[in-house]
C-alpha cells in the first residue's frame, strides 16, 4: 500500500481510522509499512485526523448535492437574461 | 492587476449585472464537464462578455499515481468550450487505491510526489493543450513522509515544472495558523514572479483554534495584509465564495478592499 493509498483509506474508512487511532504503529505495520514508516505515520495528530476525515465526509456529501443542481442553474440564469 | 470572482450559479445574475466592477470570472471545470449544447452556448456567451479562467478541483495532479484520463478529458472539454485565458488546479491528491477522498488532500512533499506531478502535468499539457497554474492547498494534516517544508515544496514545483502558480492566501493563512509558521516568511521564500492568480477567501475557526478553509465567510484581515505583500501588476485576484452568500454588494465591497490593499502598497 502506498502512502497516498493509506492516507485516502484513513480519511474515508471509519473502521480503519478507529483502529489506527487506537494503535497507529500496529495498524501501519499491518498495512505493509516498515517500522520506520509506521513511526512516521504514528506521528499524525489524532485530532487533526478526525477533523480532516469529518471535513472530507462533508465535502463528499456536498458535492453530491451540487451535482444535482449545478449546470442547469447557469443555463436558467442566462436564458432569463437574454429575454 | 485584475480583480474577479468565482462563478457560482447562485451569483450568476448579479455577476452579469455588475460586470463593470468585475474584470475576470473563474468557472469551476467539474460543474460543467457534461454540459449540454445549450449549456456550452451559455458558457461561450459568458466568455464573450468577460474574461474567464477555468479552475479544476478533481484531477489530483500532485500524486505519485497517474492522473485519471477521463477526468482530464472532461477538463479539456470545458477548456475547449470556453477557451479561457488560463486554467488552474491544485497541488493535491484526491483519490488513491480506488478511494475517492471527496476533496483536496495534501500529498507527501517529497521526490516521489514531485516526479508523479511532473508526469501528470505533461499528460495535462498533452490532453488539455496547456499546463495549469498550480495552487497551494489548505490542510488540517501535515502530510507524513514529507522531506520539504511547504515553501520549499512550492519552490521545487515551480522550478521543476517551469509552470506558474496560483497563490491562495486563505489557504496560506489557514496552514500558517494550523502549523505555526510565519506566512510572510513563506511569501518571501516562494518564487513570487511565477504567481499568475491569487485567491482570496474566508473560513472559520474550528476545534483546537484551527482554521477551516470553507469559503463560506468574509475574507479576514490577514488575507488582505498578505495581498498587499504580493501585489503584482500581472496577477489576477479572484474572490472565492461557495455558499452562505451575503448581499452581492458585500462581495463587491470585498473586491474593492482587495483593490485598495494593492493600491496602498503601490502608492
Amino acid at each position: 500500500m502506498t502512502p497516498e493509498e493509506f492516507l485516502a483509506a484513513l480519511y474515508t474508512d471509519d473502521d480503519l481510522r478507529a483502529r489506527f487511532l487506537d494503535d497507529p504503529r500496529d495498524t501501519a505495520l499491518a498495512a505493509g509499512f516498515s517500522a520506520e514508516e509506521a513511526e512516521e505515520l504514528a506521528a499524525i495528530d489524532p485530532e487533526s485526523l478526525f477533523l480532516a476525515a469529518r471535513g472530507f465526509a462533508r465535502k463528499r456529501a456536498a458535492k453530491e448535492r451540487l451535482r444535482e443542481r449545478g449546470a442547469g442553474l447557469l443555463n436558467r440564469v442566462l436564458r432569463r437574461l437574454r429575454r | 492587476m485584475r480583480f474577479g470572482i468565482g462563478w457560482r450559479a447562485e451569483l450568476g445574475a448579479a455577476i452579469l449585472a455588475h460586470l463593470d466592477q468585475i474584470d475576470v470570472v473563474e468557472v469551476l471545470a467539474e460543474q460543467y464537464a457534461d454540459a449540454t449544447a445549450a449549456e456550452q452556448r451559455a458558457l461561450r456567451f459568458l466568455a464573450r462578455n468577460v474574461t474567464v479562467v477555468v479552475h479544476g478541483t478533481s484531477l489530483g495532479l500532485a500524486s505519485a499515481h497517474r492522473v485519471d484520463g477521463k477526468r482530464l478529458a472532461a477538463v479539456a472539454r470545458v477548456v475547449g468550450w470556453i477557451e479561457p485565458e488560463c486554467w488552474s488546479e491544485h497541488l493535491a491528491f484526491v483519490r488513491a487505491g480506488g478511494v475517492e477522498i471527496g476533496h483536496l488532500a495534501a500529498p507527501p512533499r517529497n521526490e516521489a510526489t514531485l516526479e508523479g506531478l511532473l508526469r501528470n502535468l505533461e499528460e495535462a499539457r498533452r490532453v488539455v493543450g496547456s499546463m495549469p497554474l498550480l495552487e497551494n492547498i489548505a490542510s488540517l494534516i501535515d502530510p507524513p513522509f514529507s522531506r520539504w517544508s511547504e515553501p520549499e515544496w512550492i519552490d521545487q514545483v515551480a522550478h521543476a515544472s517551469g509552470g506558474r502558480l496560483l497563490l491562495d492566501l486563505h489557504n496560506l493563512h489557514a496552514n500558517a495558523t494550523n502549523f505555526g509558521f510565519d506566512p510572510f516568511d513563506y511569501l518571501r521564500r516562494i518564487p513570487r514572479g511565477r504567481i499568475g492568480i491569487i485567491h482570496i477567501a474566508g473560513g472559520k475557526r474550528i476545534e483546537g483554534n484551527r482554521i477551516l478553509d470553507d469559503h463560506l465567510h468574509p475574507v479576514p484581515d490577514p488575507v488582505y495584509a498578505m495581498l498587499g505583500a504580493v501585489a503584482d501588476e500581472d496577477a489576477i485576484v479572484i474572490l472565492e465564495r461557495d455558499g452562505r452568500y451575503p448581499r452581492f454588494g458585500e462581495l463587491l465591497a470585498e473586491l474593492e478592499r482587495a483593490r485598495e490593499s494593492v493600491a496602498a502598497v503601490a502608492a
